[in-house]
């Protein structure tokens, strides 16, 4: 039995707890909810013939008050760098997470999720900037559901890989 | 070794040696002279060697200089706490300070634990069975209440991974009630991240105490897991020290699995046992609880209980006073009763006095008020009130008597009053007038009859005429004398009325005599 710690991490309202309670209980609520500290909630999964059991840390955003907590982070197995499509300073912010987590933790499997795919034609990252990046991204929407568990599941299977190559989180 | 004086006064072959040596050995000459000079001053050996010391003390790891230096050093302390106490008094505080102030803690949440054992145990049926056991088997009573009375519950426990917050292992008691041991966990590892990060920032520190109503968490830490327990109940100390020891030997079988954790948590699956060893706990919480209502009960509830009958009876010997008190003023007050003594002695009213016949029953009076007569002694002396009612009383009833004494007699076969009685007519008609009056005195309302007899000599026709003629003269002379006709009513006796059988004797029975109706 295997069990992994993922992170959510980025700026504040660009979706991680909407994106987990998609995930986790195929729920999607307007109203916006602020998270305080963290809130965890775990989802059992099956990838090929194996069974993960992956702890969603969904770590409050960052904003211009209350800084990530790194601490959140230690021994995760990946993280999820959540971008709001219509926003382009939370992709900015993305990338300055990105850095400051890796300058503290070293380098950990991750990917980059571009929300809010209902709202598209509102989008103002662009995908040069992606590309400018080279990170694995992904399309998600949890209002419609559109890519969430497809991103999900694409980072388990990353972690599973990994694991069987015998690659630890790092520290 | 010349000088240069010398060599300027040597011969020219000894002068070129001396320059030859000069030029050879003047370098090293002045070196020697040097390190003379060094040597011969006592603060430029003294710099040389502290410039050496440190690195020549830690190179010197043998136990010869620790004990070359520890009379030293003894020494030194000893000539420093004397000299300056606080100085050391200062440099000891932080550590000292902290360790008491843990030390003060433990000793007083283990004072509380044992205060609220004791105040639980006090009370209940259990402690008194503990006594006996005590008893029985010669142990100190606290020695079985120590091993009788662990009022706690290890509900669950879990092992989890220290820098991840993965739970590896998790085992709970069959009654608990368990919620996702995973969410629990990685909240557990999220909520010491927030008060480290919020409090000191420190690594080494730990949160130590998590409490949720009757819930408590005891936590121990070792370098690369936790293991934490749901309690519920208050823990003795020792369970600390149980699950420290209990994580130590997992960290120990299991130091390489956790160092190299990277999500695979099968590997923890036998460490089972040994969490299940910590599922610790004696006294069910539940009968803790029951225990506990019942201490509460019977230490709040029977003071209460019987401060509530006290009051009770205090009241309610209150009102049967005060029952006897209006009892004993209604005898006071009643007409014809002198009361002369009240009191009471024991549970027994003692009542004495003087009683007219005419007065109310005290008996009566007593069941009338509700008072128990079974707590009650009357005593009464008989006496004749003067009271006008019972005056009234009394001359009716002498009115009555006189009245049914007298009797007119008339001669055979006649009903006319004869002459000599007719002076009887004045005597009674005024007797009459006077029973009435006194009568209507006192609210009564009476009757008389006239009553007419005959001898038993003659036909029992004639003689029931002859009676009734009788009695209806009698009446019409009276009313004649103004006697209220309504209040006279004439009758006949009937045959057997009159057995008498000589002559003497029949005069008696040719008569008109008084019966009063309505007076006792």
């Amino acid at each position: 039995m295997l069990k992994k710690k993922i992170c959510m991490v980025g700026q504040f309202g660009v979706g991680k707890t909407s994106l987990v309670r998609r995930f986790v209980d195929s729920i999607f609520d307007e109203r916006y909810h602020t998270t305080v500290g963290v809130k965890i909630d775990r989802k059992d999964v099956t990838i090929g013939a194996a069974s993960v059991t992956l702890m969603l840390w969904d770590i409050a955003g960052e904003d211009d008050l209350a800084q990530l907590k790194v601490s959140h982070l230690r021994a995760a197995s990946g993280y999820i760098l959540v971008v709001d499509g219509c926003r382009a300073a939370s992709f900015s912010k993305a990338v300055e997470l990105q850095q400051r987590i890796t300058q503290t933790l070293g380098s950990l499997p991750f990917v980059l999720v571009l929300n809010k795919a209902d709202l598209r034609d509102q989008w103002e990252v662009k995908s040069a900037d992606l590309e400018k990046c080279g990170w694995p991204a992904f399309e998600t929407s949890a209002k419609t559901g559109s890519g969430v568990e497809e991103m999900f599941l694409g980072l388990a299977g990353k972690l599973l890989s990994e694991n069987s190559t015998g690659e630890g989180p790092g520290e | 070794m010349p000088t240069d004086s010398a060599v300027e006064r040597l011969p020219s072959g000894d002068q070129r040696l001396a320059e030859l040596r000069s030029l050879l050995l003047g370098p090293d000459r002045e070196a020697w002279e040097g390190l003379r000079r060094r040597l011969e001053n006592p603060s430029q050996r003294a710099e040389d060697v502290a410039g050496v010391l440190a690195e020549a003390v830690r190179l010197r790891s043998d136990f010869k200089l620790r004990r070359a230096l520890q009379p030293l050093l003894e020494e030194a302390l000893q000539l420093s706490v004397q000299s300056n106490p606080r100085m050391l008094a200062d440099a000891l505080f932080p550590i000292f300070g902290k360790a008491i102030r843990k030390a003060v803690t433990a000793e007083l949440e283990g004072m509380l634990q044992s205060l609220s054992q004791t105040l639980e145990q006090s009370f209940s049926l259990r402690s008194l069975r503990w006594r006996w056991e005590s008893i029985q088997t010669r142990k100190p009573y606290a020695e079985v209440v120590l091993l009788r009375s662990l009022l706690y519950h290890v509900e669950q426990v879990f092992l989890i991974h220290r820098h991840s917050g993965l739970l590896l292992q998790h085992v709970a008691a069959l009654s608990a009630e368990t919620k996702d041991p995973d969410m629990v966990s990685g909240m557990l590892t999220a909520i010491q991240d927030f008060v480290r990060d919020s409090v000191s920032g420190a690594e080494g520190d730990n949160l130590e105490t998590v409490r949720l109503g009757e819930i408590g968490v005891v936590l121990a830490y070792g370098p690369d897991a936790i293991l934490c327990g749901f309690v519920r109940g208050v823990a003795p100390r020792n369970l600390s020290r149980i699950f420290q020891e209990t994580l130590d030997a997992i960290e120990q079988q299991k130091a390489e699995a956790l160092h190299a954790f990277s999500g695979d948590v099968s590997s923890f699956d036998d460490c089972r046992p040994k969490l299940e060893v910590c599922l610790l706990g004696q006294g069910r919480p539940a009968a803790r609880k029951t225990a506990s209502r019942m201490a509460g009960a019977l230490l709040f509830g029977l003071p209460s209980l019987l401060l509530m009958a006290l009051a009770s009876w205090w009241i309610y010997s209150l009102a049967l006073e005060r029952r006897w008190s209006n009892f004993t003023d209604r005898l006071r007050g009643e007409p014809g009763i002198v009361m002369t003594r009240a009191e009471k002695r024991g549970a027994t009213h003692y009542i004495s006095g003087l009683r007219d016949p005419l007065a109310a029953d005290p008996a009566a009076l007593l069941q009338a008020a509700g008072l128990p007569s079974a707590n009650v002694a009357f005593q009464w002396q008989e006496y004749h009130s003067l009271e006008p009612t019972f005056a009234a009383q009394r001359r009716l009833v002498e009115l009555k008597d006189q009245l049914e004494k007298r009797a007119f007699r008339f001669v055979t076969g006649s009903a006319d009053i004869p002459k000599e009685q007719l002076f009887l007519l004045e005597d009674v008609a005024p007797q009459i007038l006077a029973l009435t009056r006194t009568a209507t005195s006192l609210g009564r309302t009476v009757q008389i009859e006239v009553r007419g007899n005959h001898d038993p000599v003659g036909t029992e026709q004639i003689n029931s005429m002859l009676a009734r003629s009788r009695a209806v003269n009698v009446r019409a002379a009276l009313v004649s004398l103004g006697v209220p006709a309504d209040r006279l009513t004439a009758v006949a006796q009937d045959r057997d009325a009159c057995s008498a059988i000589s002559e003497d004797e029949r005069v008696f029975c040719r008569s008109a005599s008084f019966r009063v109706m309505g007076v006792p």
